[in-house]
C-alpha cells in the first residue's frame, strides 16, 4: 500500500500547487478567466500526481499490487482526461527538454495536432522558430520557480495572432526535481482586442484634441489680431469724419445755413457713434480673449468703487444703493469688475426716471444647486443686482444677453445693446449661470453664479 | 519751453491737418515739425553726417507708422545719449493694453488716445500742451545731455 500512500502524498501536494497556482493566476490577473482555470488545473496536476505515482508504483515489490495500481491509475487518467479535455482553457505539459508529454483536446483542436503524434515533439517541430523560442523561455522561466507563474504568449492562429494569459508551473517528482512543465493558457484575444480599441480611441481623441487645440489657438490669435487692426485702422477714417465737420462747422459756419450746419452735426454724431460702437465691440472680444485669472475677489469692495464712481459722474441723481457685506467669489477680478459695472450702470441708467431709485446688491442661496455653496457671509451663491427702475417684459428676456438688442428705445435710454453681452460672456468663462426678472414699471433683477472650481476656461 | 519745436510724427494727412489745426485752435505758437516716417525722424534727431541735430520740446508720435514702427523708433531714441530724456508722448488711435505697456516699457513719458469726438481730441491737446510746454520742468540740460 506503499502505492497508495505515495500517490496521496503527490495528489495532496500537487493540489496545494494548483491552489497556490490558480489563486496566484487570480491576483495577476485579475480577471474572472482565471479563475476558470481552477478546474483544468486540478485535472492536470492530477494527471501529474498519476505520473509520478506509476514511477513510484515501479518501485514497489509487491508486482500483482503493481498491476492492479496501474490499471486503477489509467482509469484514473481517463477520468482525469476527460476532464482537461472538456473546457476551453488549453492545456499542456512539457518535460523539462520541451518535448510533449500531454494536451488536452482544445490544443487538438486549436492546432489541429492530434495528441499521439505530438509525444516526443518540441515546439519547434510545430510553430516557427521565433513563437517556438518565445514558448520555450517561458518553458525555462516557470521551471526555475517554484511556484506557479503568470505571462502574456502569444500564438499563431489563421485568423492572426491570438494573445493567451498561460500560468505555468513545475511539476517535480518525489525528490522535488523538477521533470515538466505544466501550462494552462486561456484566450484572451478578444479583451486584448478591445484593450488596443480603447487605447487607440483614446489616442485618436488625444490627437483631435491637440488638433483643436492648435486651431483654437490660432483662431484667437487671428481675433486678436482683427480686433487690433479694428481698434486702430476702423478708428481712424471716423477721426477725419468727425474732425472736418466740425472744422466746417467752426471755420465756415458763416457760409452754412442752418440746414446745413444740422448736416454737419449729423455727419460728426455718427461718427461719433460709431466710435462707441467699435469701443464695445472691442471691449466685447477683449471679454472673450482676456486670460481669465482666478483669485479670491471682494465682490463687496467692487461694487461700491463702482457704485462711487457712479454718483461722482452723476451727481445730481438720488440713489439709495446698498451692497451686502462679505460678497465674495473665486474669479478674474477684471472681468468680475465689468460684470458689476455692466450690471450697476444699467441700473442706475433704468431708474434714471425714479424719483428716488433703489439699488441692492446682495447674494442668496443657490437652490438649484444642493451643495448650497453658500454660506450666510453670502460668500458665493447666486449674486444680484435689483432696481425699482423701468423694468422690462420678460417675454423678450431671451433678448437681453445678445449683443446689440436693447428691449428700451434709444431716445429714452442711451445705449448700444453690449453690456450684458459682455456680461453673459464673462460669466460663461466663469462656468456661472446668468438670468433676469423683470416686471415693466417696477424694476428688473439680474442674478449671476461663479463657479468657484478652478480649472479650464469656460470660453 | 514754448520756442523749441514741436515734433510730430504722423503719416496719416487727415490727422496731421487735424492735429495742426487743433494746436492752432489752442493758442500754440510753436513751430510744428512734421515727420511722416521713422526714417526721417531718426536723420533729423539723429543725424550721421554732422548736421546739426533737431532739439524738440516734445515729440508726439504715433505708433503705426512706416518703415519703422512707433515703439522701435521710441527704443532708438532712448538707447542714445543725445535723445535718451526728450519727452516722447505716444498719440495713437490704440487702447490696446499691449501697445501701453510696450510704451512705458521702453521709455514713454505719456500715452495718450486720440479721441474720434474732435472737441474731445481739442481738450486733449490743450491739456497736453499746456502741461508739457509749460508746467512740466525739463531736466537741466546739464545732468541730460540735450
Ligand atoms: N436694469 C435694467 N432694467 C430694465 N431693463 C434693462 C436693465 N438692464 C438691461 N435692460 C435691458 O436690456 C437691454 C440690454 O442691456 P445692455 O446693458 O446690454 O445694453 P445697454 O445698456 O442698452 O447699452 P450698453 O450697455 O451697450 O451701453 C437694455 O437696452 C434694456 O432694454
Ligand atoms: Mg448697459
Amino acid at each position: 500500500m506503499m502505492g497508495a500512500s505515495h500517490r496521496v502524498v503527490a495528489m495532496v501536494t500537487l493540489v496545494v500547487t494548483v491552489a497556490i497556482a490558480v489563486l496566484a493566476a487570480g491576483l495577476v490577473i485579475g480577471d474572472a478567466a482565471a479563475l476558470g482555470l481552477g478546474l483544468p488545473a486540478v485535472a492536470v496536476l492530477g494527471g501529474a500526481g498519476l505520473l509520478i505515482a506509476r514511477t513510484a508504483a515501479r518501485d514497489e515489490h509487491a508486482l500483482a499490487h503493481a498491476r492492479a495500481v496501474e490499471r486503477e491509475a489509467r482509469a484514473d487518467a481517463d477520468r482525469l482526461l476527460k476532464v482537461i479535455d472538456n473546457t476551453s482553457a488549453v492545456i499542456y505539459m512539457r518535460d523539462v527538454r520541451g518535448r510533449y508529454l500531454l494536451v488536452n483536446r482544445q490544443y487538438e483542436q486549436l492546432f489541429g495536432v492530434r495528441r499521439e503524434d505530438l509525444v516526443g515533439l518540441t515546439d519547434h517541430d510545430l510553430f516557427a522558430k521565433p513563437v517556438a523560442d518565445a514558448f520555450r523561455a517561458n518553458d525555462l522561466k516557470a521551471l526555475a520557480q517554484e511556484t506557479p507563474t503568470v505571462m502574456e504568449e502569444a500564438a499563431p492562429q489563421p485568423d492572426g495572432t491570438h494573445t493567451y494569459i498561460t500560468v505555468k508551473y513545475p511539476i517535480t517528482d518525489v525528490d522535488g526535481h523538477p521533470y515538466a512543465v505544466c501550462g494552462i493558457s486561456t484566450d484572451i484575444t478578444d479583451r486584448k482586442r478591445a484593450e488596443e480599441q480603447v487605447r487607440r480611441l483614446n489616442a485618436e481623441l488625444e490627437h483631435r484634441v491637440r488638433e483643436r487645440t492648435v486651431e483654437l489657438e490660432a483662431s484667437t490669435r487671428e481675433l486678436d489680431a482683427f480686433a487690433y487692426s479694428v481698434s486702430h485702422d476702423l478708428r481712424a477714417p471716423l477721426r477725419t469724419l468727425n474732425g472736418f465737420s466740425e472744422a466746417l462747422l467752426e471755420d465756415y459756419s458763416a457760409r452754412l445755413d442752418q440746414t446745413g450746419r444740422d448736416y454737419l452735426r449729423r455727419i460728426g454724431a455718427a461718427a461719433d457713434r460709431m466710435g462707441g460702437l467699435i469701443d464695445d465691440l472691442l471691449n466685447l472680444s477683449r471679454a472673450s480673449r482676456a486670460e481669465l485669472r482666478r483669485r479670491p475677489v471682494d465682490l463687496t469692495a467692487l461694487a461700491e468703487q463702482i457704485a462711487d464712481e457712479l454718483s461722482h459722474a452723476d451727481p445730481d441723481r438720488k440713489v439709495e444703493l446698498t451692497v451686502q457685506r462679505g460678497l465674495a467669489c473665486m474669479g478674474d477680478s477684471a472681468l468680475l469688475e465689468l460684470v458689476l459695472r455692466n450690471l450697476l450702470s444699467n441700473a442706475w441708467k433704468f431708474t434714471s426716471r425714479r424719483a428716488t431709485a433703489r439699488i441692492d446688491v446682495g447674494a442668496v442661496r443657490d437652490r438649484s444647486a444642493d451643495d448650497g455653496a453658500v454660506s450666510d457671509d453670502g460668500a458665493s451663491g447666486v449674486f444680484y443686482v435689483r432696481d425699482n427702475g423701468v423694468g422690462f417684459d420678460e417675454a423678450y428676456a431671451h433678448k437681453l444677453f445678445v449683443p446689440f438688442q436693447r428691449l428700451h428705445p434709444a431716445i429714452d435710454f442711451s445705449g448700444n445693446g453690449v453690456g450684458l453681452a459682455i456680461v453673459a460672456r464673462v460669466v460663461a468663462r466663469h462656468h456661472g449661470r446668468i438670468w433676469a426678472e423683470g416686471t415693466p414699471g417696477q424694476g428688473a433683477a439680474f442674478y449671476f453664479t461663479v463657479d468657484a472650481r478652478p480649472g479650464t476656461d469656460g470660453s | 519751453m514754448r520756442d523749441a519745436p514741436i515734433l510730430l510724427v504722423e503719416d496719416n494727412p487727415d490727422d496731421i491737418t487735424l492735429t495742426l489745426r487743433a494746436f492752432a485752435k489752442n493758442g500754440v505758437g510753436n513751430e510744428i515739425v512734421v515727420l511722416t516716417d521713422g526714417e526721417l525722424l531718426l536723420t533729423r534727431l539723429l543725424p550721421a553726417d554732422g548736421t546739426s541735430p533737431l532739439r524738440p520740446a516734445i515729440i508726439l508720435m504715433d505708433i503705426h507708422l512706416p518703415k519703422f514702427s512707433g515703439l522701435e523708433l521710441l527704443q532708438r531714441i532712448r538707447s542714445d545719449e543725445r535723445t535718451r530724456y526728450v519727452p516722447v508722448i505716444m498719440l495713437t488711435t490704440s487702447t490696446e493694453e499691449r501697445d501701453v505697456v510696450a510704451s512705458y516699457q521702453l521709455g514713454a513719458n505719456s500715452f495718450v488716445c486720440k479721441p474720434v469726438a474732435y472737441d474731445e481730441f481739442l481738450r486733449t491737446v490743450r491739456t497736453l500742451s499746456a502741461y508739457w510746454l509749460d508746467i512740466n520742468k525739463r531736466c537741466p540740460s546739464s545732468e541730460c545731455p540735450p
